[in-house]
């Protein structure tokens, strides 16, 4: 009897450990290309417009203006393990932009966060990046999850400080129409 | 050697200028010249030589045509354009050598890292009597940490080594019998090793670590002392001793440290369901200077045998705030420990703790924790020799105190302030007791802290630089009651007496 109640106990924790987490709403996550190639987007930023599609990445700078912000990040891809999210890999497709019109805290929006953006393709914009002006891909960001990792990797972060860290992270929507 | 070149440049010159290619007006971009007219001889410098500028014929070749310039004279342009251009070759080629070895130093793969983990200048006063030679008032070096760390690979994902090079001193063991010698240095604060043996199990089953490091008990002794809020350590990691009462049969006395903050373990972490933490492990229980105890010729590992299990989980309500169940079983001794105040035989702490990260009020936490546990027969002060369990002093050293139970909490509370002229300061408040044998009354500690911080930079874990000003009202009711209780005096305990600290630090990795 005893174990049987144990191993019912561990495959509840597998299954439940199992699942990834769920950043977003569920009518956010409707639509959204599970097999978008963002490769060929950065090649050819105007020829995938007004799709839906989910992307990882690291923050390379925020602009903020008139109540929203451009987000500059150079795209990572997301992956289950070791932790849910973007990990840097050591190989990026390049950089792209997400419009957000919403309020985020400014400790999520240092360069190095972790972020993935869920929203739709629109023409390519011209961004000034590090003093260089940039013509990237561009989403405008129904939602967005930010880790505040500054650097760091999801899973790298807990033991980065010398001890143990929480590690902040939230996620913002813009305000429906 | 240039005489030759320039006499082998002018035969070929005038082969190539003679009546089949007309005469020097004929030379330019609408005739290619052969390669072998070169003004140097290596073959990578004919390249730039042959080269038509993009556009059209150069300024010389024009100036040449015009015969603005004798052929000398062209022929000495292009020699200095050979030339520059064969050394800015040799640039870039040693541009791309340093770049191809820079790319592989460990420390920009990150391999190896170095940063500050702390380094605090204190300034204490406190208000009990010192002995002849002691003062009231110090200035100390609180922390010099250097943390080293890295990554080797996804299986390896972190080796972590922390010195301390303030507290070299040497440290006692508790001997047997006779007078303690001293045994280690604390130079060796902390090293471990995470290994992920599996990465499709992770996060569930993140990690295996192993090592020295700040053990997984509660919130405090899992902070950095480069993050913590208040100067001074909580009395659930060290209390009494520092010049008050030594250690008696009651257990109420001598230097007590609760939770050890270090110690040599394995133990396996992982989070389930991105809101339940785990840990659990094995330990020596005999804090972290006890690789001294162990003999590098023999391998007889002192009484560093791994006899404490401890077990952790931790409920995150969101991402920053949780609370956490901890326990910790098995034996400690008191002959070869390094560790105040625990006694030999069955060892145990129940612990629960919980922190509150407010999304409401931005800049607000409060945390605490609430311990407990029992500590095994004739508890020792390191230095003091001890000789098992019994409680016969003159028999077996020791306190001779039985085996007791302790208990502490603490609450703390702190307000980031982050606009208006205060901007960058944060007030702290936190509150402690500890009561060393809970079986005994008059024999508790309490600890009440005020605390200001201002930030230099605070960009927690990397960076912070700050100072702080606590100032601590204290209070200690005294060794007990009860026909076993001794003599007690306030005025030389530090615990009974307020105490004020300012503290600057610099953080930065």
């Amino acid at each position: 009897m005893k174990q049987g109640w144990a191993t019912a106990v561990f495959a509840i924790v597998l299954i439940v450990g199992a699942c990834s987490p769920k950043l977003f709403p569920a009518d956010v996550m409707e639509g959204v290309d599970p097999n978008f190639d963002f490769s060929r987007w950065r090649m050819v930023p105007n020829q995938a417009l007004e799709r839906k599609i989910q992307l990882g990445g690291s923050i390379l700078q925020v602009e903020q203006k008139d109540g929203g912000m451009t987000i500059v990040a150079r795209q990572l891809p997301i992956v289950e393990h070791p932790a849910y999210g973007p990990k840097d890999t050591g190989k990026s497709s390049g950089e792209f932009a997400a419009t957000f019109q919403g309020r985020v805290e400014s400790q999520f929006l240092q360069r190095g966060n972790r972020v993935i953006v869920v929203g739709t393709t629109k023409a390519p914009s011209v961004v000034l990046v590090d003093d260089l002006r940039r013509n990237l891909p561009t989403m405008s960001a129904d939602c967005v999850h930010i880790w505040a990792t500054e650097g760091r990797d999801i899973a790298d972060f807990q033991s980065f400080g010398a001890g143990y860290e929480t590690l902040p992270e939230g996620t913002f929507c813009t305000k429906a129409p | 050697m240039k005489v030759f070149l320039l006499s082998l440049w002018c035969v070929l010159a005038g082969i190539l200028l003679g009546p089949e290619t007309g005469g020097a007006g004929e030379i330019g971009p609408s005739k290619p010249r052969s390669p072998v007219v070169v003004a140097q001889n290596t073959v990578e410098t004919q390249g730039p030589a042959q080269e038509i500028p993009p556009g059209g014929a150069s300024v010389e070749d024009i100036l040449l045509q015009k015969g603005t310039i004798t052929q000398d004279e062209w022929i000495q342009i292009r020699a200095e354009q050979e030339y520059r251009a064969a050394d800015q070759s040799r640039r870039l080629d040693s541009i791309e050598e340093w770049k191809y070895k820079t790319e592989v130093l460990p420390i920009l793969r990150d391999k190896v890292n170095f940063g500050l983990n702390a380094l605090q200048f204190l300034y204490g006063h406190t208000d009990a009597q010192v002995p002849e030679g002691r003062s009231q008032d110090s200035f100390s070096i609180r922390r010099s940490e250097i943390l080293f760390w890295g990554k080797i690979s996804d299986y390896i994902p972190r080796w972590h080594a922390l010195f301390e090079f303030q507290s070299i001193n040497l440290t006692n063991n508790t001997p047997t019998s006779g007078a303690s010698t001293p045994t280690s240095a604390t130079f060796f604060r902390e090293t471990y090793v995470d290994v992920r043996p599996v990465q499709s199990w992770a996060p569930n089953l993140n990690m295996i670590r192993l090592g020295i490091f700040r053990m997984p008990f509660g919130i405090f002794t899992e902070t950095s002392g480069g993050l913590r809020d208040v100067i001074s350590s909580p009395y659930l990691t060290a209390v009494g001793g520092g010049g008050g009462p030594g250690q008696n049969a009651n257990g109420t006395g001598g230097a007590i440290e609760f939770i050890q903050e270090r110690d040599y373990f394995a133990d396996v972490r992982g989070k389930i369901a991105n809101r339940l933490e785990y840990v659990v492990g094995i330990m020596n229980n005999n804090n972290y200077q006890a690789n001294a105890l162990v003999s590098t010729t023999s391998g007889i590992g002192g009484a560093n045998q791994p006899k404490a299990f401890y077990t952790r989980v931790r409920l995150f309500g969101n991402d920053v705030s949780f609370i956490s169940f901890t326990t910790i079983q098995g034996e400690s001794n008191n002959a070869g420990t390094l560790i105040n105040g625990r006694g030999k035989g069955l060892f145990d702490r129940y612990g629960i703790d919980a922190r509150y990260t407010s999304k409401i009020l931005p800049g607000f936490m409060t945390q605490g924790e609430y311990w407990q546990g029992h500590d095994g027969a004739n508890a020792t002060t390191v230095g003091t020799a001890a000789n098992g369990a019994c409680q016969v002093v003159a028999q077996c050293g020791g306190s001779g105190a039985p085996g007791l139970m302790r208990r502490t909490w603490y609450v703390l509370g702190k307000y980031l302030i982050t606009r208006g002229p205060f901007e960058n300061f944060e007030p702290t408040v936190m509150y402690e007791q500890f009561d060393p044998n809970t079986k005994m009354s008059n024999d508790l500690y309490t600890r009440t802290i005020v605390g200001l911080t201002y930030y230099f930079e605070n960009f927690p874990p990397k960076v912070q630089s700050k100072i702080q000003f606590n100032y601590e009202f204290r209070h200690h009711s005294g060794l007990g009651t009860g026909p076993a209780s001794v003599g007690y005096n306030s005025a030389t305990d530090p615990f009974a007496q307020n105490a004020f600290f300012i503290q600057f630090q610099v953080r930065f990795m």
